[in-house]
């Protein structure tokens, strides 16, 4: 995934975190997570998140548990608390965290919900999601990205966490219907396989739009047989990949 | 000799002239030919002032330079610098429509604006030469520049089914080269060693242009599309590629396969079937056109869960359908799957035309789509317009589009069996503007159709990126089974002639029903009489627009700049909405130079020695403007009669090449009083055509293909010929020195240069007809500065 924020990122923040992350991270921290690591949580959550205008306690609350240096690499941790995505390899990246704190808000999820997440990544959103529902389930179509997440997840305690090696578009059948379902990856169209997954009253977030440009995070809401789209702000990420746009 | 290498030389860059158009269209947005006339009129008028600089320096410099060596240097000179330039181009990383978000993008546009004029530059130089060697022959050297000019307008035309766009410019580089191997006459000089090394020389060049040419089948100059068109972004999915190219005058089609395209143009959330195999055809480089594989009725099911099958269902019957494809492909098999029992779908590219009608078993003709309209006589009970625009909206707006303007839309209704309709689909932009825009070009024709509430014919539907206008002959009594569709596929309502505000904005939900607001709002100033201080009022500019003013896509209003840039957060985001950007950047890059020309020969001129006299100055500056408003006007009317700004191009400049090249010819034995009438003949002529021309091209219109060419051609004879006379009496008669000659011609150049780009901004904002009025008030001038002349 490769959440970026278009309209409105706060540049001040920006080079204010890459100007610490330079001067402070001394290339030593550990993996575990420091009261530093704490601090910067802390810091991301209040400047980035809350200033943003993201209120929904329990997202707030799964921001500041989830270690988010850890499912980056040994090289970018002193910058994985930063206002801006980071590269994971293969081509992808871990959102920037209000992208992961708005799509969760937007999500509106209970303890009990069943989330899917197409698009794994670093397994970051999946962590997230993880802290405030039972049931996350979690698909990514590159397989040595699966590999790491699915290491990454269970030393970081999210075990909890199901994930597969697969075409995301078709969604998790045999675990469906879902509460919620997260795309976090760049399509121009809505994939009807995801939309038939979902419960009565669920919702789906995805970045719809030119996958190559912008797209507007869209919400789409069941109810009953109908569907409603709503358009929640301008963003950029990369491209759904595989067979997922067919 | 002379003659023949400013013959040769005045068609090689007439051909690069008219290619430079087709590398813009698919490279970038739009062929901008404005700015490709001004590039090849500042090289012109560079010459001109770098010959006066040398008169300064150098007498006899026109002797000198008029012998067969430096012209020769010059003619080598000129293929090397084409070549180079458009390599160059093709590797710049010019994408014109950034330019409001990226000001470096001012910088790529100037440096391919200079590097453009260079290889006009030797051309002009090499005409300017002559001027100046043989001002006593000089309607003969016109004569010799403008039939060069014309044959190399029409050149291009029939080779490029042969060769790529690249490819071509290369081999219209190397043409003048010949000059280098003409055996010299009996009263001249035997071949030297400097002749011999000089024909080494062109066969270097010559051979690394066939080298590139035919080199792996031309891919070194093939033209690399802005990374942001439709194509360039296709071509980044694996396991797809470029079936077949096929390079035409009415543009460059590539012919796409992949497993990743899916288009489904307002297909609602609740079809969740598979959609069937399709394949994608691009229009220089975007615009894609999809073709559907289509085996089965089961096939053709998505197309009833569309927005637009929404008009069909309005039809009471479906025995005769239009379809009208600009952009998309999918209107083709709503009409199929609506069972229509005849289909007939109008194209205007031929190679597209025949790949439609091989899909699709339904009727095709390969036509413009107004000139349809004009010539057959049949009536239809559903006329389906699909217009999706570009990829991204706001680049096509320098584009002539007529299937969308006031009149298309009078047409339409006239060809509408009772109780027909017109289903408009296209892509849903916010702030609203291209429904509003849509919505009032319909309103108009149904007033012009004498309909006594338009507003009771029309409907509106949306989903979250598409929309369709369905507009009824009748007026829409019962909108039970629309409002039952839209409930059932999720869609909204924006438009009916009876809609509440509870039942808008349900399905798609923006922050606000901005669209059903913006509708509502223009209805009501429709039914107070105060529609024009709504399209006043409102930050974009959304007034249907007419065959005078065909620009449909453009939406930037100026005086509202300010509002734009607050609206969008502080940023020039807005800007985007807006492909003129680039005419107001050329224009004042364009104005920096032509003052730069033109003071640069006066500083350079000794204390003492006579300034050029800013009579003369008047007068070429007039006739330099005059030309140029010209041709500009009869280039832009000319693209609604054939369909193609390419075509248009060519026809217009060859046409007036041909016929002021005779008219300078003639004018060898004229005087100044000949000018003079040929300048109030001028004048007056264009007027006429201000007040009647758009009465002839409708006329024209209904003509059949070869009448239509033969009298477009013919339109510009008088006007060609009376053109050619000021430049070349003026040249003989009223300038006594080879500076004069060399200025008179930089200050042409100048004219030239700003009146291109300036016709284009006039035709966007103010329609293509007052055009020829500022051409009428230019050679107004001229006649004024021509009187002054002769009175001192």
């Amino acid at each position: 995934m490769n959440g970026f924020l278009l309209p409105g990122t706060n540049t001040k923040i920006f080079v204010f975190t890459i100007l610490l992350s330079v001067l402070f991270y001394s290339g030593a921290a550990t993996s575990s997570d420091s009261d530093h690591y704490q601090s910067e949580r802390e810091k991301m959550v209040t400047e980035q998140i809350e200033k943003r205008g993201i209120t929904d306690q329990k997202v707030l609350e799964a921001m500041r548990k989830t270690p988010r240096h850890l499912f980056v690499s040994q090289a970018l941790r002193g910058r994985a608390y930063g206002d801006y995505p980071l590269a994971i390899g293969e081509g992808q990246t871990i959102s920037q965290p209000y992208i992961v704190a708005l799509m969760t808000e937007s999500l509106r999820l209970s303890e009990n919900d069943r989330v899917l997440e197409i698009g794994t990544g670093s397994g970051y959103q999946a962590a997230v999601l993880a802290e405030i529902v039972d049931e996350v389930y979690s698909i990514e179509i590159k397989e040595k990205l699966y590999e790491n997440s699915l290491e990454v997840l269970q030393e970081a305690g999210y075990g909890e966490v199901k994930t597969r090696l697969g075409d995301g578009y078709f969604g998790w059948e045999e675990a469906a219907p879902f509460d919620a379902v997260m795309i976090t990856a760049a399509v121009d169209h809505i994939p009807p396989p995801l939309l038939s997954q979902l419960k009565d009253g669920g919702r789906l977030i995805l970045p719809l739009g030119n996958p190559f440009s912008y797209q507007n995070l869209t919400l789409v809401t069941r109810q009953g047989e109908d569907y409603s789209v709503k358009q929640v702000t301008g963003v950029l990420f990369v491209p759904m990949t595989g067979r997922a746009l067919q | 000799m002379t003659y023949s290498i400013v013959f040769l030389i005045s068609l090689s860059s007439l051909g690069f002239q008219v290619l430079l158009t087709r590398v813009f269209a698919i490279g970038q947005w739009n062929h901008l030919s404005f700015m490709v006339i001004s590039i090849a009129l500042f090289g012109f008028g560079a010459s001109g002032t770098f010959l006066s600089i040398l008169d300064t320096r150098r007498k006899g410099w026109e002797k000198r330079l008029s012998t067969l060596e430096p012209l020769k240097i010059i003619v080598l000179l000129y293929s090397l610098t084409v070549v180079a330039a458009f390599m160059v181009l093709n590797k710049l990383p010019l994408d014109y429509f950034r330019l409001p978000i990226e000001p470096l993008q001012a910088v790529y546009l100037l440096l391919s604006y200079l590097i453009l004029s260079v290889p006009f530059f030797l051309t002009g130089s090499v005409i300017s030469i002559a001027f100046a060697a043989f001002y006593k022959s000089a309607g003969m050297v016109y004569f010799f520049t403008m039939s060069g000019s014309a044959l190399g307008a029409i050149m291009p035309l029939l080779l490029i089914p042969f060769f790529e766009e690249g490819q071509l410019v290369i081999l219209f580089a190397l043409m003048p080269l010949v000059f280098l191997f003409v055996p010299p006459g009996k009263d001249m000089e035997p071949v030297n060693a400097k002749g011999i090394l000089l024909m080494g020389a062109a066969l270097a060049i010559a051979a690394i242009g066939f080298y590139i040419v035919f080199a792996d089948n031309g891919r070194q100059v093939k033209i690399v599309p802005s990374p942001y068109k439709a194509l360039s972004q296709m071509l980044k999915f694996p396991d797809t590629n470029i079936d077949r190219s096929v390079s035409g005058i009415r543009g460059r089609i590539d012919i796409v396969d992949s497993p990743y395209i899916r288009f489904a143009p307002g297909l609602s959330l609740k079809y969740h079937e598979r959609l069937p195999k399709q394949w994608a055809v691009y229009q220089d480089a975007d615009s894609p056109y999809i073709i559907y594989d289509i085996a089965s009725s089961e096939d053709m099911e998505f197309a009833k869960h569309s927005l637009s099958f929404a008009g069909y269902m309005m039809a009471p019957q479906l025995s005769d359908v239009l379809v009208l494809q600009n952009t998309g492909g999918a209107a083709i098999v709503y009409a199929m799957a609506a069972e229509a029992e005849n289909i007939t779908l109008v194209e205007p590219h031929p190679e597209l035309a025949k790949i439609v009608s091989e899909s699709y078993f339904v009727d095709v003709v390969n036509s413009n789509p107004r000139e349809f309209l004009a010539q057959c006589r049949q009536k239809y009970s559903v006329i389906h317009l699909e217009s999706l625009g570009p990829s991204i909206p706001g680049t096509a707006a320098l584009n002539q589009e007529y299937s969308l303007t006031v009149n298309a839309f009078i047409n339409y209704l006239s060809r509408l069996q009772d109780n027909g309709v017109i289903i408009i689909s296209g892509k849903l932009l916010l702030p609203p503007a291209n429904t509003i825009r849509l919505y009032a070009a319909a309103y108009e024709a149904l007033q012009y159709a004498g309909k006594k509430k338009p507003e009771d014919h029309m409907a509106m539907l949306r989903n979250w990126d598409n929309f369709t206008l369905i507009i009824s002959d009748t007026p829409i009594k019962d909108s039970e089974p629309l409002t039952h569709f839209a409930q059932s596929m999720n869609f909204d309502l924006v438009y009916l002639p009876t809609l509440e505000k509870k039942q808008v904005n349900r399905f798609n939900q923006f922050e606000y029903p901005y669209y059903y607001e913006a509708l509502q709002s223009l209805r009501d100033a429709y039914l107070a009489g105060t529609e024009s201080r709504f399209f006043k009022q409102y930050v974009l500019d959304i007034a249907p627009q007419w065959d005078n003013r065909p620009y449909p896509n453009r939406f930037m209003k100026w005086s509202q700049l300010s509002e734009l840039y607050q609206s969008t957060g502080s940023r020039f985001y807005g800007l985007l909405l807006s492909g003129e950007v680039v005419v107001t950047v050329v224009f004042v890059e364009a104005l920096f130079v032509a003052f730069f020309l033109l003071g640069l020969p006066i500083i350079f001129i000794s204390r003492g020695k006579p300034k050029p006299r800013a009579h003369h100055l008047v007068f070429f500056l007039g006739i330099g403007a005059g030309f140029m408003f010209t041709e500009l006007y009869f280039i832009k009317q000319y693209i609604f009669l054939f369909g193609s700004p390419t075509i248009s191009f060519t026809v217009v400049l060859s046409a007036i090449m041909i016929f002021s090249g005779i008219g300078g010819f003639i004018s060898q034995k004229l005087n100044q009083t000949h000018l003079k009438w040929a300048l109030i003949c001028l004048s007056c002529l264009f007027i006429g055509f201000y007040l009647g021309f758009s009465i002839i091209l409708e006329t024209l219109l209904g003509l059949s293909t070869v009448s239509r060419y033969v009298t477009a051609f013919l339109i510009l004879l008088p006007v060609g010929l009376l053109m050619g006379i000021p430049f070349s009496i003026g040249m003989r008669l009223l300038l006594e020195t080879p500076m004069d000659r060399a200025y008179a011609w930089a200050t042409n150049g100048c004219a030239s240069v700003l009146t291109s780009i300036a016709s284009a901004q006039v035709a966007i904002s103010q329609g293509i007809p007052l055009i020829i009025i500022l051409a009428a008030v230019a050679y107004f001038l001229a006649l004024l500065g021509f009187v002054k002349v002769r009175g001192s």
